[in-house]
């Protein structure tokens, strides 16, 4: 990725069908991103991680079929980087009192503890999940690094 | 990246014919995850009652997948009763059990040879 002003916000954008096996493909996509955004190793897990949860819902609940469209872009600024996903569905609320042993409803709470911010905007056209990841300044570097 | 892959089931001699072992490896997500599933659930209709879970090589799990083994822990539970027991090396694999609180309900062992002698003695 070539140098660049560091205070203009970069973003790109991906756009697959809404197919299981695309899963991959999204989480390569965030694991370059980071990467060249600079996340150490630990936040681009992290990172990657909750962009797959994010895209799991979309086209677990998003999508009418497989031919629908699922949305992404990340926005690299200063400090921060910014994953987006669309889709054109409404976001299921895990139930809050759902037992350890139940199958699903895991997602969000996934996603809450791996990024610094989940946002969630539900419209009448769908569902548009964001999350963030704050570069660890180099201070913070340093301590986890027992510097 | 690693591929995701499940194992055939493996049985430990003299260990009795209600344990077994299935190794999964790669990264498991909402793509395989009914494979999985579909595995575990032959698993314990075959009549097998503990069964190590054997995640040593798996790079990443996501929550569907962790959902499939929570409703394997509830399947054993309503075929009579059962032990699944996970072994588990990888740290951020296991900060996702604790997070999920999986590793509340399942043991996680850092060795095969520690989830087998946990289910000898469940046995």
């Amino acid at each position: 990725m070539p140098a660049q002003d560091l205070m203009t916000p970069s973003t790109s954008e991906l756009h697959v069908l809404a197919r299981r096996s695309e899963l991959g493909v999204a989480r390569k996509y965030a694991e370059d991103v980071a990467a060249a955004f600079g996340l150490d190793a630990d936040s681009r897990y992290e990172f990657v991680y909750a962009v797959n949860e994010a895209v799991t819902n979309a086209i677990r609940h998003g999508a009418s079929d497989e031919e629908d469209m699922i949305h992404m872009s990340i926005t690299a600024d200063a400090d921060r980087l910014t994953f987006a996903v669309r889709d054109r569905g409404t976001f299921v609320m895990p139930e809050p009192e759902a037992p350890e042993v139940s199958e699903g409803g895991r997602g969000l709470a996934l996603m809450a503890s791996l990024v610094d911010e989940v946002d969630l905007h539900i419209d009448p056209g769908g569902t548009t999940v964001r999350l963030s990841k704050t570069r660890p300044s180099e201070a913070e570097t340093a301590q986890a690094n027992g510097a | 990246m690693r591929t995701f892959y499940i194992g055939d089931e493996m049985q430990v001699q003299d260990a009795g014919e209600d344990l077994a072992i299935l190794v999964v490896g790669g990264e498991v997500d909402f793509e395989v995850s009914p494979q999985l599933k579909a595995r575990m659930m032959k698993t314990i209709k075959a009549g097998r009652r503990r069964v190590v879970l054997d995640l040593s090589d798996v790079t990443f799990i996501d929550s569907t997948a962790i959902g499939v083994i929570a409703g394997a822990v509830e399947k054993l539970d309503e075929a009579g009763g059962g032990s699944l027991a996970i072994v588990c090396t990888h740290d951020k694999v296991m900060q996702i059990f604790e997070i999920t609180g999986l590793d509340s309900v399942i043991t996680v062992h850092p060795s095969r040879e520690e989830a087998l002698a946990a289910l000898a003695v469940a046995g």
